[in-house]
C-alpha cells in the first residue's frame, strides 16, 4: 500500500487507477487511509461478495476465524477483461509498485 | 563454531526486518528459514566441541542456553514458514485475459461504487485506462 502511495503519480501517469479490497468495514479503511496518508480508493467487502467472486476467499484466516481475503492483484482494463494477475504464495511477499508500473507499461491498450 | 553460530542466530532474527526495507523479496521467506537452520548447525557443533573437548573449548553452559535459542528459532521460523503460505489456490480466480466478475462495494465514505464506476473521470482526474485491483488481509 506504501509503494502505491508513493508511486500515485506514476500510476496515474500510466493511466492506471489503483483500488484496495479487503473485508474491512469502510470505517476502518477510513482511519487507515487517514493515519497513512493513502488518498487512493479503498473498498469494503465485508460480506466478501466480491471476494468470494473472485474466488480469493481465505477461509477463517482472519481474527475469529473471520473468512478474508488472500493477497491478490488484478490489472484490469476497460473492457473489465484482466490484463496481468499476481497470486502471491506467501503472505509476506507482495508485488513491489515497480513491478505493477511496469507490467503496466509493457501492455498495449 | 559458536560464535559463528551466535552471529547466524542474530541475523536470523534480523532477517525478518528485511521486509520493511526496499529488497526484492520474492526469496526472503527461504533466507528466514534457512538462516536460522544454520545458525542451529553451528551452534550445535560449537556445542558438541565444548562438550568433547572442554581443554580446548569453552562455553558449555552459554552454549546449551544460545542452542535452546536457536531451536526455538528455528520451531517459529518454521510454523510461521508454513503459515505465511497457507494460502488457497484460487482456481477459480478470473486469469489472464478473462473478464473480472462486477462488484458493487462501498467505499470508505460509504458510497457504493461499481467496477464500471472506477474508470470514470474523478476530482479532475482523466478516466483511468485501467484499474489495478488490491486484494489484501485488510487491518479489521
Amino acid at each position: 500500500m506504501r509503494g502505491i502511495q508513493e508511486n500515485l503519480q506514476e500510476f496515474a501517469a500510466h493511466g492506471v487507477r489503483p483500488v484496495a479490497i479487503c473485508v474491512d468495514l469502510p470505517a476502518v479503511s477510513e482511519n487507515l487511509r487517514k493515519k497513512q496518508g493513502y488518498s487512493f480508493t479503498f473498498l469494503s467487502d465485508p460480506q466478501t461478495e466480491a471476494i468470494r467472486r473472485y474466488d480469493l476467499l481465505h477461509k477463517g484466516a482472519g481474527p475469529e476465524e473471520h473468512d478474508i481475503a488472500r493477497p491478490a492483484e488484478f490489472l484490469v482494463d476497460r473492457s473489465a477483461i484482466v490484463r496481468w494477475e499476481n497470486f502471491t504464495e506467501d503472505i509476506r511477499v507482495r508485488p513491489r509498485a515497480q513491478q505493477m508500473l511496469a507490467a503496466a507499461e509493457s501492455i498495449r491498450w | 563454531m559458536l560464535w559463528v553460530g551466535l552471529l547466524l542466530l542474530v541475523l536470523a532474527i534480523l532477517s525478518n526486518l528485511l521486509y520493511f526495507l526496499r529488497v526484492p523479496a520474492a526469496s526472503l521467506p527461504w533466507v528466514n528459514l534457512i538462516l536460522p537452520v544454520l545458525a542451529l548447525l553451528f551452534l550445535l557443533i560449537g556445542l558438541f566441541r565444548a562438550f568433547a573437548q572442554s581443554q580446548i573449548y569453552r562455553g558449555k553452559i552459554w552454549g546449551s542456553v544460545v542452542v535452546v535459542l536457536g531451536l526455538l528459532l528455528v520451531a517459529a521460523s518454521t510454523l510461521f514458514f508454513v503459515g505465511a503460505r497457507k494460502l488457497p489456490r484460487s482456481g477459480g480466480a478470473p486469469q489472464i485475459g478473462q473478464r473480472v466478475p462486477d462488484f458493487t462495494l462501498s467505499d470508505s465514505t460509504g458510497q457504493p461504487t461499481s467496477l464500471a464506476q472506477l474508470f470514470l473521470a474523478s476530482s479532475g482526474a482523466p478516466p483511468p485506462k485501467a484499474v489495478l485491483l488490491v486484494f489484501y488481509r485488510g487491518y479489521w
